[in-house]
């Protein structure tokens, strides 16, 4: 009986274990072509505190690698991207950098998701000569890796470039605000945006009466709440990440107060759109699933394939958006870049790539400028109708859409 | 410097808030003091009862009292379940540390590929209900927490001090081996209180449900300032936690209205270093 | 009449180490027995083996006829074993009466009775465990031993280390709980002429096996063994 039952739990513990292996393993991800396939590698944060957005981009590049290997693959080879777990830490991301690089001897990699992780990969990069592509890191000047290139067009310096997009939208409202509250989270990329947004407003004689850091992960937001109830600005500025932007609207309704208008940098976008406290207000963005977008080459089928697999993984928010974008333009700029230098060499792919305009789902996208940064396309959308409609700047507005004045 | 209506309102946000604190801190303190195993698992079988409640409220849309009285009684059994492993593998205090904290990780784990790693959010209308009383407002919700938690701690309080099985509770905290002695059966008792343990988690889940915003990673947010509180409460007393459970909310909600938001979370700590080291007598 | 209590065999100890070998001896109902021997030779040992917090090797242990000597200390509680231990361990955190009403079974010693017997412990019914003075707390481990309502009083050294006009006042109330109430006991003590005159019977113990076995009264009348085992004379 006690050797049965030790058998037993030791083929369930030895079952655990290749569950727990299986796990760990390298999810590969392959299809079409012919030939020795290209290995992509990267991590994802696909646990951890980031795993919310992770398993977005995990979604967006496992549509763009079949779309890749529908069409022509890299060079006539299929693309293989070997995706590993960064855990959400910067260490992790690197350790796992090297060995993708060293020991899974991959071609070419692609970057992580989040600044913390990006930073860690781009050092891995460097010292190897690798050409890394990364998709949301919202401090481009930390970009200082001449091989790095970012498949999302904030422009070399979004803390001055956006709040001026932010500040024109405001002029255009039939009152413009005189007065601000800024309030943000202490994460590195919305502090950045923050700072400069008040520099930027009180340079155009938009006043900031009261300019609040709250650490992120922060629990209460009843004490914030009744600071900006008490400043009572025209305008609500909050640099938030997740569901911050949520808590607080929800802190100020208690309070009995709505702000007239109020912004907000990185929320998740589904549960602010749904929201109650969410209907008009803003947000930043680089593309909603409308047009002038959506006639953009290959999009719309895109769009269709995200909202299918994003359902199908239980998403709550299966509508692509900014985050799932970056990550196919990503992978659209490396096969620009492979397929126009003709090689998977790293070096001839950054310099292709620096002279020439990849037409990604952001539309044509150049790597001149600043920190490899081209032109800015930071957008403004607005809640309306529960649905995020892009609002500004006028020549991103669909037709029969405005931004609605609260 | 801030208004009166500011502080008054931060005071009065910090207070309820702190009630959360409270009722989190109220099950673990109880199994550290009184049975001498730091349950981390209090944790995430607190948002494993949120996660419950969001299921049963968002797809089958019942009441969020009616979620909890079909959890509460789930997790007292789970308790109990956990408690067995304790016993089984005469775990300590050390060892417990380390093994609910590999529960907490399995249960994470268990969550996000159920729920996914995303934010959920259980939307109600009593979330953003409040009462208006002169120039503040009173959150309904966190309100209805803290009495849940003030009658909770008072009943444990009492529970501890007047029944036979309260104290011998008590007796066995100190010194099992004597007080088995005399007869106290503490094994039994034990399980009963670990029971209990996850039933106030499961309160305080139904409310975290409520309150706040789901993510499998959240199970972490709360541990440090409950820890904080659960020390300050002093190990084992349950009107303790809850009160050192609004002080902690209101220490920090004050410093958010005067001085930076982003102070809060150095505020719980800093408290508990000054009381350890003014160590009065009630500590 | 049938033994209340019926010892055989014993041998145990702590760990590995075997502190008693092979004692035996009876206690009938109402009856007191006085455990004397140096220091270390294992008087504490027997108490502690009787309670269920050593470790037994051999023998057994018939409590009303029935063998306990296998059963867990609070099994043996719940059959009337009481137990004042040596080093009194009362519950600190708890309050004078908590202490005597966390243990308290049903019986004839209420929290009233006990409070009659040591009125000091009613003048401190609210104060903490911790705050008393040792003959207080030694009072208390009686009082709390008495509280289970045992069939079977164990006391270990009662009157170690405290002031002479406390163990008067203890021993006063020994006498009326051993030779009023007749409550059955086993007293351990260094100084036997404190406790022969109120015990039926004595043994003595060496190197953890007993070696004398008398009345009190013929050990009083003639101290020749205590000379011998104990190194003292019968003052």
């Amino acid at each position: 009986m006690n050797d049965r039952m030790g058998a037993w739990r030791r083929r369930h513990v030895l079952g655990g274990f290749i569950g727990l292996a299986a796990l760990g393993a390298p999810a590969i991800l392959r299809a079409a072509p012919s030939g020795q396939p290209v290995k992509v590698g990267g991590t994802l944060s696909l646990t951890g505190f980031l795993a919310q957005t992770a398993v977005i981009h995990k979604i967006a590049a496992e549509i763009m690698i079949e779309d890749i290997n529908s069409r022509n693959g890299f060079l006539g080879r299929p693309v293989e991207y070997v995706l590993l777990d960064d855990q959400s830490k910067p260490d992790v991301a690197r350790s796992l950098y090297e060995k993708l690089i060293t020991v899974d001897k991959v071609d070419l990699i692609m970057g992580p998701y989040a600044t913390a992780p990006i930073l860690a990969a781009m050092g891995v990069a460097q010292r190897y000569g690798k050409v890394m592509i990364q998709s949301s890191m919202g401090i481009p000047n930390l970009q200082t890796y001449d091989m790095a290139f970012p498949a999302t067009p904030f422009g070399p310096e979004p803390d001055k470039t956006y709040p001026n997009v932010i500040l024109d939208a405001m002029a255009s409202l039939p009152t413009p605000p005189k007065s601000m509250v800024i309030v943000t989270s202490k994460f590195p990329s919305a502090q950045f945006m923050a700072k400069g947004m008040r520099i930027e407003a009180e340079k155009r004689g938009v006043k900031v009466p009261l300019y609040l850091e709250y650490e992120a992960g922060n629990r209460d937001f009843g004490a914030i709440a009744a600071r900006v109830k008490e400043a009572n600005a025209d305008f609500l500025w909050v640099g938030s990440l997740g569901l911050e932007s949520n808590q607080l609207l929800e802190a100020l309704r208690k309070l009995d107060y709505t702000p007239k208008t109020s912004f907000h940098l990185y929320p998740a976008p589904g549960p602010l759109a749904l929201s109650p406290d969410g209907n008009l207000v803003w947000c930043s963005t680089f593309l909603e699933p409308d047009e002038p977008f959506m006639s953009r080459p290959g999009m719309k089928k895109i769009a269709e394939l995200y909202k299918e697999r994003a359902t199908k993984a239980n998403l709550p928010y299966a509508i692509i958006d900014a985050q799932a974008a970056g990550m196919v333009a990503a992978w659209q700029i490396l096969e620009a870049g492979v397929n126009g230098a003709k090689t998977l060499e790293d070096k001839q792919i950054a310099a292709w790539l620096k002279k020439n305009v990849v037409t990604t789902v952001y539309g044509p996208t150049k790597f001149d400028g600043l920190y490899n940064h081209g032109e800015p396309a930071q957008l403004i959308r607005q809640v309306q109708d529960k649905q995020w409609k892009v609002v500004w700047p006028k020549q991103f507005v669909a037709p029969g859409v405005k931004l609605i004045p609260t | 410097m801030p208004s009166a209506t500011l502080l008054g309102q931060a005071l009065i946000s910090g207070v309820l808030a702190g009630g959360m604190y409270g009722l989190l801190a109220l099950g673990l303190s109880l199994s550290w003091g009184l049975l001498r195993l730091v349950n981390l698992s209090h944790f995430a079988l607190a948002f494993l009862a949120a996660y419950l409640t969001y299921e049963l409220g968002t797809t089958y849309h019942v009441a969020p009292w009616w979620a909890a009285a079909m959890i509460v009684p789930v997790m007292f059994l789970i308790g109990i379940a956990q408690h067995w492993l304790f016993d089984k593998f005469k775990v300590n205090e050390l060892a417990s540390l380390l093994i609910t904290f590999s529960f907490a990780v399995i249960l994470e784990v268990a969550i996000q590929l159920y729920w996914t790693a995303d934010y959920r959010r259980f939307e109600t209308h009593y979330s953003t209900m409040s009462i208006k009383a002169g120039p503040f407002y009173i959150p309904v919700l966190e309100l209805a927490l803290c009495m849940v938690a003030g009658v909770l701690a008072w009943g444990t309080w009492l529970w501890l001090r007047k029944t036979y099985v309260g104290k011998a509770l008590r007796a066995a905290a100190e010194d099992a081996d004597i007080a088995a002695a005399y007869g106290v059966d503490h094994k039994k008792l034990a399980y009963l209180l670990s029971g209990m343990g996850a039933a106030y988690a499961a309160i305080a889940g139904t409310f975290i449900a409520l309150i706040a915003t789901l993510a499998p990673t959240q199970i972490w947010a709360w541990l440090g300032v409950v820890f904080a509180v659960v020390i300050i409460g002093r190990l084992g007393n349950p009107l303790g936690a809850l009160l050192a459970g609004m002080l902690i909310g209101a220490s920090e909600s004050i410093a958010m209205a005067v001085f930076e938001p982003a102070w809060a979370p150095v505020v719980s700590f800093s408290v508990l270093i000054a009381i350890l080291l003014w160590d009065p007598e009630w500590l | 009449m049938a033994d209340l209590l019926s010892v055989e065999n014993l041998s145990a100890g702590y760990g590995r180490a075997v502190v008693l070998s092979d004692v035996a001896f009876r206690l009938g109902e109402g009856e007191a027995l006085a455990v004397l021997g140096r220091n270390g030779v294992g008087k504490t040992t027997l108490l502690d083996t009787l309670v269920g917090v050593t470790r037994r090797f051999t023998g057994s242990i018939a409590l009303g006829g029935r063998e306990v000597g296998t059963l867990a200390p609070e099994t043996r509680a719940g059959l009337g074993v009481g137990w004042v231990p040596q080093e009194r361990n009362i519950f600190r955190s708890l309050s004078v009466q908590e202490n005597l009403t966390a243990v308290a079974r049903p019986g004839p010693w209420t929290l009233d009775r006990v409070f009659r017997l040591f009125p000091r412990l009613k003048e401190r019914r609210q104060q903490s465990g911790a705050s008393l003075s040792g003959g207080e707390q030694q009072m208390l481990a009686i009082g709390r031993a008495l509280a289970t309502n045992p069939r079977l009083l164990l006391l270990d050294e009662p009157t170690e280390g405290l002031a002479p006009i406390i163990v008067q006042e203890l021993l006063a109330a020994l006498t009326r709980l051993l030779r009023e109430e007749k409550l059955a006991a086993i007293i351990v003590e260094q100084h036997a002429q404190k406790i022969l005159p109120i015990t039926d019977r004595a043994l003595i113990l060496e190197r953890g096996r007993i070696v004398h076995q008398s009345d009190s009264a013929a050990l009083l009348a003639d101290p020749m063994p205590l000379e011998r085992f104990l190194g003292v004379t019968g003052r």
